[in-house]
């Protein structure tokens, strides 16, 4: 990706201000801009969100197909994550040019749902996906548009596809066995919304990337603050501040103290973060509710 | 196979292979096996098989643009034999996430400085896929560029650690993995103490992911020393091998 260009002044200005606690927008190291997370943006999805960070801007929607199973997890459904970085946001993104990035924020986002040999350990129960054990199941396409980039975007994606999960739901089927057993069983999707069932995610968890700007931790960069860090961990935290997923990102290599600390940091940021989604979805959907 | 499947994978403190919870398997590294590359190396652990060839650092591509900097950049393929069910042809989603995490274990060990608008291509092919593809690929990429003569900081050393059945594992195989609650992989430059890459799925606890880094930061030293023995021993056959190569010049002579 072509990273718009910084001079070495604003890089020591930059670094000189995480320092001193105080960065470009005022924010302390810890600190995240402000987000806003609106639910249902897309009708035709089976469940959506947009979130805003800052300036950064992405769409998540979810579609729910009928698919099969995994062989190696039968009687659990699946979730696929997809990222399309979309020209819009940046010209490097021109044809191929994206591919890169969007594989990376994709599997980064899939590693964070690690549901583990069981299928139940990840953030969302998959059984609750199964339809027909070893036939087939609910397949949940997480699909993410990246809008602008204003830095952070795997946090905000991550965000979103919490956000957008809540928001779906899954309409009910009944499975019709003919009177013969041996017959291909039909189903029949109820499409009652009253009918549809909403996914549990309360334990999906969050990422936050911590970066290192000179010898300091901090969270939340702006595209900006990104290219003067030489260090970075994404870390997938949930509900409970367990790491569930975590990547090291960027050149430089760090000191496995410095590490540990990297992921408190990011339990610490997480628990906010956690609080603030969770307020924002609970208001949108008593919203629905009221309207509905 | 089913009847395995059920079967736990600890007994008595031993894993299904007879090795101890903190043991490797059977590692053998070796450098120089691609007389084409600037620099190669192969490395083994059990059924884990890997093949590292280094290019250059040559001219980067035009479209990559000016950089002070040197790139590494990093190109892994599981062969279509390597897994148990059949890969395919052309570069999977897996494979590119793998080359990105690669690129970034060995980023950090190598003086990009030393070679300027070049690039140094790392190729990865990965022969037999046993387990804990990303750590194999790290070491024996590390050597590789070691091989090559590319100016490094320090040897990057990498493994992993399942957590599975109650128990730390370190370097597991792939039905430890597959069967793990959780599990990550750490690489490090053991000299320095620096990790360059750490990835990790499923749930950790705080004091559980200390005590797993530590384990696997234990592990890196312990190849750590290996691959330096591997290079030395390269080294004084090189040298062996050029002194002989003149004693029968002179003798023509």
């Amino acid at each position: 990706m072509a990273s718009p260009l910084i001079s070495a002044g604003e890089v020591q200005w930059i670094t000189a201000g995480v320092s001193f606690n105080c960065r470009n927008d005022g924010r302390q190291r810890e600190d995240f801009r402000e987000l806003s997370a609106q639910l249902g943006v897309i009708a035709q999805a089976t469940g959506s969100a947009r979130v805003q960070l800052g300036e950064t801007d992405v769409i998540v929607g979810c579609k729910a197909e009928i698919g099969s199973p995994d062989p190696e997890r039968p009687d659990c459904g699946r979730l696929v994550f997809g990222v399309e970085c979309s020209p819009v946001a940046s010209p490097a993104f021109r044809g191929r040019g994206g591919d890169e990035l969007s594989g990376e924020l994709a599997r980064a986002l899939e590693r964070s749902f690690y549901p583990g040999p069981s299928g139940r350990a990840g953030g969302v129960d998959l059984s609750a996906l199964s339809i027909v054990s070893g036939k087939t199941c609910w397949v949940l396409y997480v699909d993410a548009l990246l809008l602008n980039i204003g830095g952070n975007l795997h946090d905000a994606l991550s965000v979103a596809a919490k956000a957008a999960l809540a928001d779906a739901k899954i309409p009910k089927v009944e499975v019709v066995q003919g009177e013969d057993p041996t017959d291909e069983p039909d189903y029949e999707v109820d499409d009652d919304p009253q009918q549809a069932q909403r996914l549990d995610v309360a334990r999906v968890p969050l990422c936050v990337t911590v970066s290192q700007i000179g010898a300091h931790s901090v969270v939340d960069l702006t595209a900006q603050e990104e290219l003067c860090s030489s260090a970075s961990v994404q870390v997938a935290v949930d509900a409970s501040g367990a790491v569930c997923g975590l990547t090291k990102r960027r050149q430089k290599g760090v000191d496995p103290s410095v590490a540990l600390e990297m992921v408190e940091v990011a339990q610490r940021a997480a628990a906010k973060l956690h609080a603030a989604l969770a307020d924002s979805l609970a208001e949108q959907q008593a919203q629905q509710m009221s309207v509905g | 196979m089913a009847a395995l499947e059920q079967q736990p994978l600890l007994t008595d403190g031993h894993r299904r292979d007879g090795r101890a919870y903190e043991e490797f398997r059977n590692v053998f590294l070796k450098t120089g096996v691609i007389s084409q590359a600037s620099g190669s190396a192969y490395a083994e652990f059990n059924n884990t098989k890997v093949m590292v060839g280094v290019y250059g650092p040559r001219q980067s591509e035009r479209k990559v643009g000016y950089s002070e900097q040197g790139r590494i950049s990093v190109d892994v393929k599981l062969a279509t034999f390597a897994t148990r069910q059949r890969g395919m042809f052309g570069q999977t989603p897996e494979e590119r996430e793998l080359s990105a995490l690669l690129a970034t274990a060995l980023e950090a060990a190598t003086n990009l400085a030393s070679f300027p608008k070049a690039t140094a291509d790392v190729y990865v092919l990965v022969l037999e896929a046993g387990g804990g593809e990303l750590g194999v690929a790290a070491t024996a990429a590390a050597l590789a560029l070691a091989d090559a003569g590319i100016e490094m900081f320090d040897l990057v050393t990498a493994c992993s650690v399942s957590r599975a059945e109650g128990a730390l594992l370190l370097d597991p195989t792939v039905d430890e993995a597959a069967r793990e609650e959780a599990g990550l992989t750490l690489a490090l430059m053991p000299a320095c103490s620096e990790v360059t890459q750490l990835v990790s799925r499923g749930p950790w606890t705080s004091s559980a992911l200390r005590e797993a880094m530590e384990l696997a930061m234990g592990g890196c030293a312990q190849l750590d020393a290996l691959a330096r023995q591997v290079l030395k021993t390269a080294a004084a056959e090189a040298a062996a091998r050029r002194q002989q190569e003149q004693q029968q010049l002179q003798q023509a002579q």
